[in-house]
């Protein structure tokens, strides 16, 4: 005899669906496991084990005996839709007298079951459901028990909850121009702390139950179990609690009371899966509607794309000179211009070289800092004139020099520094330390604190290779210098050519080789280990055979 | 066509020598650009923080652009306003930086200036408040009439920057 495997796992499940929540549809199906359904199973189907069914027959039949075999009560199955309600024999010999209906839901439902009585009774038997508009729904989440305590009850928090719950369904959807109006309420309401200091998606619940009572005893309250609670959030999330039973087993229900009746039921997603001519043409509607849109794009900006020439790169540098810090004086602005090497252009409009305004510092730490967030934008161009040319491409650099500016006009030379500009695209923030000359003896510094003025470089290419340097030796012997403060440059670089289109495509295009290559290579590389396996073994034949007759002929003797 | 999209927050400010702060915002783009959806301009709630120097706004930016060209690529600049306890709005900064070119996360701080006026207006301005301003915004974010502007350094706008890009690649853009 087969012991069904039971399905311990009584947590919930989340599933997401866009479609509307009307269609879903589950199918419940019950079945009382006593030793009469064993019973008949074993008479169906006789076991190959003898001496194991004797065993569970004899000890199943004194059982056998109490509860009446009834056929009919043996299972039942019920396709039950999202919110439809079936009626319990209790609520049917409740709601049947008018005189019990009290709201309009109760009302309601006295003559839906006057109707059913006409139309020949309901159909359901033990299995029922309890919507959202039930009383049940709201006592269920009320007096819930999560604890063994006999005397839990529930929390102040808790009942808060329960009528925000209840509040929601009463609630009409917020409608926006209440909450533009005005965006913080001063003196908000009770009602409003309540709907508003929980998280507040709709829900609407429904519950599975079952009347699992004797027979001849339907409709007593206490012996309604739960089957299934399924929530449904108005963003399509579907909580089932328990799962539906797929290839798990069922779930069981073991009944109090002395004769500790024990039921299993499974649960399925019965909903009407959808055609596939249907998802197809939905598909085709969705993609209809992405192009459309893809075009209405276009047509608002247009398809096109400025390119560069075809060898050419283009560097485009969107910079920003933020701050100066660490300097002496007060009062800084930086001078700064862009060096173009050779081969190396920019568009007539392009300026080359910018002033900063002039900035007074503040102290940040132990640092006086000028803040400039001065922007710049550099475009500029590389042609490849021929590729023969191994040398790599010279980059453009950027020379600054710090400037200070006092009271009585006078200005004095900060610092000197250059920046070669990032030859990878990305955001690069770079701090660039500066230095000043200085000249031996302290006259030239008197002169720089009181007259303003100091020793300044002619060319500022200097700082790097002076642009009139020839030879191969660059010698600053003899040149005093001064460390300074630094300047931070915010630099976000982008570059384009054609050349790195057609790289990507053929990077591409490597790859699907490589990948096609990769079975090959494995399979080459098989027959390289079998061919080398074959060399080995060809040589060591070679070497046997030259080795001489005596000593081979003694190896075998002592073998 | 390419498109950016920008995703982020001005979190808030630090180093201004008082709090009660709000910042207006914009972000400029050259005539390539286009807004396809979202603001591209707004303005922060007052802060005032009770303990740390640190004015916190987080207030959104959600933007995409859509492009035919490099140029003009979008600049955000900022302007912080102080609002004193009598309710007049004083200017603390003027502030700018470029809309990251790479995609990813970004996180930046954007230092701020606000122009000197002379040591008359300098001295009514540490006893009334007030001060001069710039009479056209746009000197914020071009840098071609800095040098005449004297201006004295302010606090720093930390900004979160989150920034996607697409078709760039189609385009032989690297960035």
């Amino acid at each position: 005899m087969t012991h069904p495997a039971w399905n311990e796992d009584t947590g919930g499940a989340v599933y997401r669906s866009r479609d509307p929540i009307c269609n879903l549809r589950i199918r419940v199906c019950l079945q009382r496991v006593t030793s009469t359904s064993l019973l008949l199973q074993q008479l169906q189907q006789p076991s190959c084990q003898p001496g194991q069914q004797l065993i569970s027959l004899a000890t199943l039949g004194s059982q056998n005996a109490a509860s009446g075999y009834r056929p009919e009560e043996e299972e039942e199955e019920a396709v039950i839709g999202w919110q439809e309600k079936l009626f319990s024999q209790f609520e049917v010999d409740l709601y049947q007298n008018k005189s019990a209906c009290q709201s309009p839901l109760d009302r309601q439902y006295h003559q839906d079951i006057l109707k059913l009585e006409k139309s020949g009774g309901r159909k359901n038997y033990r299995i029922f459901t309890y919507t959202d508009h039930d009383r049940f729904t709201n006592m269920e989440e009320h007096c819930k028990r999560v604890t063994t305590s006999a005397q839990e009850a529930p929390s102040y928090l808790a009942e808060r909850m329960a009528n925000v719950r209840r509040r929601r369904q009463e609630r009409k959807p917020l409608d926006g121009s209440v909450f533009k109006s005005r965006i913080v309420t001063w003196k908000p309401s009770e009602e409003f702390i309540k709907n508003n200091h929980v998280i507040n998606t709709p829900m609407q619940t429904m519950y599975i139950m079952a009347d699992l009572g004797p027979q001849d005893k339907l409709g007593h309250g206490d012996c309604e179990h739960v089957l299934c609670t399924i929530r449904v959030d108005s963003n399509g999330v579907i909580t089932v609690k328990p799962d539906f039973t797929g290839t798990k087993g069922a779930y069981r229900i073991e009944l109090e009371g002395e004769k500790r009746e024990l039921w299993k039921y499974t649960l399925e997603n019965a909903s009407a899966v959808v055609q596939r001519e249907e998802e197809e043409r939905e598909q085709r509607v969705f993609k209809d509607l992405y192009s459309r849109h893809k075009e209405y794009l276009q047509g608002l900006v247009g398809s096109d794309f400025e390119m560069t020439l075809p060898g050419s790169l283009r560097l485009f540098i969107n910079g920003e000179i933020v701050s100066a810090q660490g300097y002496e004086y007060n009062n800084l602005y930086i001078h700064f211009f862009l060096e173009l090497p050779s081969r190396w252009s920019c568009p007539p409009s392009q300026q080359l070289s910018g002033v900063t305004q002039t900035c007074a510092t503040k102290v940040i730490g132990k640092d006086r800092v000028a803040f400039f967030s001065f922007p710049f934008t550099l475009e500029v161009f590389f042609t490849q004139e021929d590729e023969l040319e191994g040398s790599l491409p010279q980059w453009p650099v950027l020379y600054f020099e710090v400037l200070s500016l006092d009271f009585w006009q006078r200005y004095r030379v900060e610092g000197y520094g250059f920046v070669m500009l990032p030859a990878t695209p990305g955001a690069h923030t770079l701090t660039v330390s500066t230095w000043r000359p200085v000249e031996p003896g302290t006259v030239s510094e008197l002169r720089r604190f009181f007259i303003g003025g100091s020793p300044e470089l002619e060319d500022l290419t200097y700082t790097r290779v002076p642009s009139t340097f020839q030879g191969d030796r660059l010698s600053r012997f003899g040149f005093r210098t001064e460390t300074t403060g630094s300047v931070t440059f915010r630099l976000n670089c982008l570059q384009q050519s054609k050349a790195f289109l057609e790289s990507s495509s053929m990077k591409k295009r490597m790859q699907s080789v490589l990948d096609r290559m990769g079975g090959f290579s494995q399979r080459g590389s098989l027959y390289g280990v079998l061919e080398a396996f074959q060399r080995a073994r060809r040589r060591m034949q070679e070497a046997r055979e030259s080795l001489p007759q005596d000593l081979i002929s003694t190896s075998t003797a002592q073998l | 066509m390419a498109e950016v999209h920008v995703i982020g927050q001005i979190v808030g400010a630090s180093g201004f020598s008082s709090s009660s702060l709000f910042c207006k915002w914009g972000i400029h783009t050259g005539g390539a650009w286009k807004l396809l959806s979202g603001l591209r301009e707004g303005q922060t709630q007052v802060d005032n923080p009770q303990l740390d120097d640190v004015a916190y706004w987080s207030h959104p930016i959600d933007v995409h652009f859509a492009t035919k060209g490099l140029q003009g690529w979008p600049k955000l600049h900022l302007q912080v306003w102080h609002q004193d306890s009598f309710g007049r709005c004083e200017l603390y900064g003027y502030g700018f930086c470029h809309v990251p070119s790479s995609p990813g996360f970004h996180r930046l701080d954007c230092v701020t200036w606000r122009p000197l006026g002379s040591w008359q207006e300098q001295l009514s301005q540490r006893f009334v408040g007030g001060g001069p301003q710039l009479l056209n915004s746009d000197l914020i974010y071009m840098g071609a009439d800095r040098y005449r502007l004297q201006t004295c350094a302010m606090g720093t706008v930390h900004l979160q920057l989150a920034v996607l890009l697409r078709n760039f690649d189609r385009y032989g853009v690297e960035a």
